[in-house]
């Protein structure tokens, strides 16, 4: 007789089997189908576009807007993480959620702001902002968040005895420099690999400030053309460089996976006259990067006729953006915890790593080839569904609520489990009545991150959603064509509040750094 | 006047008086064991000497200097001429042993031929120099401790804080140490305060026993 499958097994193959689904099978269909001409193997998409005089140029500008992005959120994000998470700034917690509000809202909205703010100045700045410096603003202040949260979760999580024993024989500044920035460079490095790639896969803000980058040209090819062959040949770059990242990621971990015994409080650097100076500098990039341009977006958008108006156009979107969003966060809610659960004591490497790739790799690449896999008339109860737009939302997001679960998992001791098998639990009695009950912050947090993630997500909700079913990101980028500037304005208000109140709630769900002298 | 003045020292930590009113001398080139229960304050008493505390009211002076008064921590730590063994040895996990006795007399500026030399001849003492290379987890539990003791000791301080850093070893293993230990302190000299709950170490290494409970001396 053979050996009985586990519980655990199935359930690990069923979420391999989403996984697989929802993101493998599609940038497996899109390498096929760019190399797949006329019934034949051929490599013409491929010629045609290195060959066209677009591609290069097109191709310097993404790396070029990437690696700038890249260099302003690493050298303004590191050190301000670095100040929330070790000094005692005043109003640090104030600026840290103030500068994370760009990163929940769909990363248009600086763009726009931005030309409300130029539109009011003039044709020079006007200029400057459509163009390499404006993307880089926009995108600069949109992904700035994740290096300084990175940095200040890992600058955190560093062990303060560490710290202690290097605070004996040198002051703050050898600390940081040569204990605490080394212990933490693995999420500082994570967070630089995924702006560079989030950066080079944006497709609203270069599109919306009309500088010519790869994905614009793979989603014009996809939307304007109608060329899959040649869009899919386009994005296979992107995918390419989105797998390079997460190796070099990987790369650059090994060895330096450490494990802190104990954490939780942090030794703090007083500021003494350096305080003040600092807290001015601080409110000044909140005030130029969010408040700038998010209150020149938002300043039309009170009037109760355009708010009639975006409610008029636009409401039936509100509902289904809210909505979409919430089955899709409760679905990578659940598989982001099962494979943390899985991946825990470095378990399933693999499985992690082509997860993250997924989440670097460009909405629009994965669309292309979710739409490419379902558009038949035997899956056209997916494709003319939303249930294409929640498996691109589930394979572009559940690298995060998985890494998020595991963060938390790891902190449950694994002599609870064991003490819990020794007794004669099995898994999955063990994952109902042990791991759920102590992960319930974790699973608040996991579900409210997804949630924020698919409410702002642009290329995948403008690709993959139902004809007659957009959510409204992809609405108010299609009604900016013709719409009123007011009725805009209304719309992003709404869309801002849909976006902050779970960012309001996740502010109160994730306990202060404790700190100690 | 003792080498090491601690007056009056009290420290709370939220609602929990971890040391109160306490007062202590020590002289130069002793053996202080600091004995007790946990919780009875042994450890926060290191903490404040060292200067990873800050006490709340009363004062700390070594050698006459005043170190901390009611409520300041008036020298920072890495100015106090001392080493400390850490109860989980605290090594960095992303240096080499060699790398980790050097962060302190780079700290110190001292000139790097010397501080090779310093390094080379503090691994020969405690017996680990052909360990130079080696990152922390590839050594034995027993190694870890001596590199940890070396670390402490190579910047030459002149006070070396010990909190309870054999308590994970079995009997046979602690005597080693410990006898390595005072063939240390004979030849460098240092004051050696050492807090533990264990009376076998007690016995091997205190020239003077400081019996605590509740934050005081019993």
């Amino acid at each position: 007789m053979g050996r009985p499958v586990r519980a655990e097994t199935i359930v690990l193959g069923l979420c391999v089997a989403l996984v697989a689904i929802a993101g493998l099978a599609p940038i497996a269909v899109m390498g096929f189908e760019s190399v797949w001409h006329d019934g034949h193997f051929s490599l013409d998409h491929y010629r045609e576009l290195i060959s066209s005089a677009r591609f290069w140029p097109l191709f310097g500008n993404s790396i070029q807007l990437a690696l700038a992005t890249t260099t302003v959120c690493g050298l303004i994000g590191v050190p301000a993480g670095i100040l929330f998470a070790k000094s005692d700034l005043s109003l640090r917690s104030g600026f840290m959620w103030l500068l994370t509000v760009p990163l929940v809202l769909p990363p248009y909205f600086v763009a726009l702001g931005w030309a409300r703010v130029v539109a009011r100045i003039g044709t020079i700045a006007s200029d400057w902002l459509f163009g390499f410096g404006g993307c880089v603003l926009v995108l600069s202040s949109v992904f700035l968040p994740i290096t300084m949260l990175l940095t200040f979760a890992s600058i955190l999580n560093v062990d303060r005895r560490l710290e202690e024993a290097a605070r004996l024989v040198s002051g703050w500044p050898g600390v940081l420099r040569r204990v605490t920035l080394p212990l933490s460079a693995p999420g500082i490095v994570f967070s630089l690999v995924l702006v560079f790639l989030l950066a080079m896969g944006e497709l609203s803000v270069p599109s919306f400030l009309r500088y010519p980058t790869l994905p614009v040209l793979s989603f014009t090819q996809f939307a304007a053309s109608y060329n899959f062959g040649a869009a899919t040949a386009a994005a296979v770059p992107l995918a390419a460089i989105a797998f390079v990242g997460v190796l070099v990621e990987s790369a650059f971990l090994r060895d330096r996976d450490y494990t802190f015994r104990s954490t939780g409080q942090t030794l703090f650097i007083s500021l003494r006259h350096w305080k003040s100076p600092l807290a001015a500098l601080m409110a000044a990039l909140c005030f130029a990067l969010v408040i700038l341009p998010l209150s020149a977006l938002f300043a039309d958008a009170f009037s109760p006729a355009a708010m009639h108006e975006a409610m008029q156009r636009a409401g039936a979107s509100v509902v289904r953006s809210v909505m979409y969003s919430a089955v899709a966060a409760t679905i990578l809610m659940a598989l982001g915890f099962l494979l943390g659960h899985f991946m825990r004591g470095g378990r399933q490497r693999v499985l992690s790593a082509f997860t993250l790739a997924l989440f670097a790799i460009p909405g629009t690449v994965l669309s292309i080839g979710l739409v490419r896999l379902w558009n038949t008339p035997g899956t056209w109860f997916i494709y003319a569904t939303p249930a294409l737009l929640i498996l691109g939302y589930t394979a572009q997001y559940c690298a995060v609520t998985t890494r998020l679960s595991l963060a938390g998992l790891m902190l449950i001791p694994t002599s609870l489990d064991e003490a819990g098998r020794l007794g004669g639990a099995m898994w999955a009695r063990r994952l109902f009545r042990i791991s759920i009950p102590l992960s319930t912050r974790t699973l608040v947090c996991s579900w409210l991150a997804a949630y924020i993630l698919c409410l702002r997500d642009v290329p995948i909700a403008l690709m993959t959603a139902p004809p007659g079913g957009d959510p409204l990101p992809a609405r108010i980028l299609t009604l900016m064509a013709n719409g009123a500037p007011p009725m805009i304005a209304s719309l992003c208000l709404i869309m801002a509040i849909a976006s902050l109140i779970p960012l309001v709630i996740l502010a109160r769900v994730i306990p202060s750094r404790g700190i100690t002298a | 006047m003792s080498y090491i003045d601690v007056d009056r020292v009290s420290k709370s930590f939220g609602e929990r008086v971890a040391i109160n009113e306490l007062s202590l001398h020590i002289e130069r080139s002793e053996r202080l064991v600091l004995f007790g229960p946990s919780g009875c304050g042994k450890t926060t008493v290191l903490r404040l000497l060292a200067g990873l505390e800050v006490p709340e009211q009363g004062s700390i002076r070594i050698d006459g200097r005043l170190l901390a008064s009611a409520g300041k921590n008036l020298v920072p730590p890495e100015k106090r001429d001392l080493g400390m063994v850490f109860q989980d040895l605290a090594l960095w996990p992303h240096m080499t042993v060699q790398q980790n006795l050097m962060f302190g007399l780079n700290a110190r500026r001292v000139p790097k031929r010397e501080a090779h030399v310093r390094v080379r001849e503090m691994l020969h003492r405690v017996g680990l120099e052909h360990r130079i290379d080696a990152k922390p987890h590839e050594l034995s539990g027993g190694e870890q401790q001596r590199v940890a003791l070396a670390r402490a000791l190579v910047t030459r301080p002149s006070i070396l804080l010990m909190d309870e850093p054999l308590s994970s070893l079995d009997d046979e293993r602690k005597r080693t140490i410990a006898s390595d230990l005072l063939d240390l302190q004979s030849q460098l000299g240092f004051t050696l305060i050492y807090v533990t709950h264990d009376r076998t170490e007690t016995d091997l290494l205190a020239s003077r026993v400081c019996q605590m409970r509740d934050g005081r001396v019993a």
